[in-house]
């Protein structure tokens, strides 16, 4: 498996992109790249060696003319290295065994351009810009034969298209794993469990509450519950837009474990126009214990766990402290 | 008749992930807000969308909402079609009881859906998919 599967170098393991054998394969099927393509440019070798400096250096030429390319290869040293690198991924078009190592190599080469923030835009630009330069130095290599020079350049063309095929994909890949870290990011933000009082936790929900979410809302809960010996939990949905069936349910779910672990659970912050959809829907929330809002909720908790909140200046303690709150 | 508003409020909206079923109620919010829907016929229509929406996801993997805002015999409605290739509901009747449902759900995804809106209908074919049309009127 290990060595039939390749991922792109240096990617994060969450995001790699596999890419089997068979599915390079069938790429190279679907792209009619056959036995007599590899053949047709491993005959090239000698020609793209030959040229691969002046194609390179037409090719930085462009990309230096143009401020949204220019600007990656400013520092000299940058720029001699990308143009070695370069050099390599030229040559490397024309070595023959199109398999496992190349599709690596293409799907890293990928990756380094999306890092480093270059549009695809200006990505598949310069792959054109390769092609047509190639193609003049291939009609230029063949002189008399123009049309082994054409055969050739088909060839090139369809392993070019593999690797541009390869290169979007890590594009995409890398997008979809931003999109999946922030989609994590807010959803582990979101569920704080706070004590407010010895006993007596604080559950504020705020956005959407998918399945996902509805488990993690649930755990954190029950881990507070135990780490606190928490007796009555105030759960805000203040922050909620809509309630529908399937939260409902997660919400009566998590009440229902957090009774099993013998804390009860208020529900606050249900607005009117959701309380009117609860109905409607035909949820028996008959168990659920509900106050008008936060204050309530917590107003409720504390008499249920025998704590008076008083003014201070009602104490006796001086008038500071009750200026204070 | 059907006379639209001046400007076409509406919205054609894929549903393939839990994610979709958001954008599908932030969009019909918007529409109805635009259409001045009143809030709570507005959070009512966005809880139906929810279940509707929801039903599409778990029963035929991916599907579509279409939302308009139209005037009809003088009155705003909201139309709301959610439509999907999925597998169909065999027995429409108990898919439209309480309680009963065939993916460990509560069961009040269609039933509620009705309740919520004024207007409520469904065409299924077993194999072919299910076509959901329900309204919201503006008063």
């Amino acid at each position: 498996m290990a060595d039939t599967t390749f991922a792109g170098t240096d990617l994060p393991r969450r995001a790699e992109i596999e890419i089997d054998e068979q599915e390079v394969n069938r790429r190279k099927q679907f792209l009619e790249f056959r036995a007599d393509d590899a053949e047709a440019l491993k005959s090239l070798e000698p020609i793209a060696e030959q040229y691969a400096d002046p194609v390179i250096e037409d090719l930085y030429r462009h990309f230096l003319s143009f401020d949204e390319t220019g600007g990656f290869f400013r520092d000299p040293k940058v720029l001699e290295r990308v143009k070695r690198l370069q050099r390599e991924y030229f040559v490397r078009l024309t070595e023959g065994d199109y398999g496992a190592d190349y599709v690596r190599n293409r799907l890293g080469i990928g990756t380094v351009h999306e890092r480093i923030d270059l549009a695809p835009k200006w990505y598949l630009g310069a792959y054109s810009f390769y092609l047509r330069a190639v193609a003049t130095r291939l009609l230029e290599a063949f002189g008399k034969e123009p049309q082994k020079a054409f055969s050739a350049f088909l060839s090139l063309m369809k392993l070019v298209f593999l690797d541009i095929g390869l290169a979007v994909e890590t594009y995409i890949a890398a997008r979809d794993r931003t999109m999946r870290k922030q989609q994590e990011a807010i959803r582990e933000l979101s569920t704080p469990v706070l004590q407010i009082r010895d006993r007596l936790l604080l559950l504020p929900i705020i956005g959407v509450i998918d399945t996902h979410r509805a488990r993690l809302i649930t755990e954190s809960l029950l881990r507070s519950i135990r780490a606190n010996r928490a007796r009555v939990v105030v759960m805000d949905v203040t922050g909620v837009a809509t309630v529908d069936s399937k939260v409902a349910q997660h919400i009566l779910q998590a009440v229902a474990a957090a009774r099993l672990m013998g804390a009860s659970v208020i529900v606050t912050g249900l607005s009117s126009n959701v309380a009117q959809s609860l109905v409607a829907l035909g949820i028996d929330l008959g168990t659920l214990n509900t106050a008008g809002d936060l204050q309530g909720g917590i107003e409720d908790a504390e008499r249920i766990l025998g704590y008076r909140v008083v003014r201070a200046a009602e104490t006796g303690r001086g008038p500071q402290l009750a200026e204070r709150r | 008749m059907t006379g639209h508003l001046s400007e076409p409020l509406r919205a054609c909206l894929p549903v393939r992930e839990e994610l979709d079923i958001v954008l599908a109620r932030t969009c019909a919010r918007e529409l109805a807000r635009r259409g001045g829907f009143p809030d709570a016929a507005t959070e009512a229509a966005a809880t139906a969308i929810s279940e509707v929406a929801r039903n599409i996801i778990v029963h035929a993997g991916m599907g579509e909402i279409l939302l308009e805002v139209v005037k009809e015999r003088g009155r705003r409605e909201l139309v709301v079609l959610a439509c999907d290739r999925g597998p169909g509901i065999p027995d429409l009747d108990r898919a439209m009881l309480d309680g009963y449902s065939t993916a460990g759900g509560l069961g009040l995804g269609l039933s509620s859906a009705r309740r919520l809106m004024d207007e409520f209908h469904v065409v299924s074919r077993v194999g072919k998919g299910t076509v959901v049309t329900m309204k919201k009127w503006a008063a």
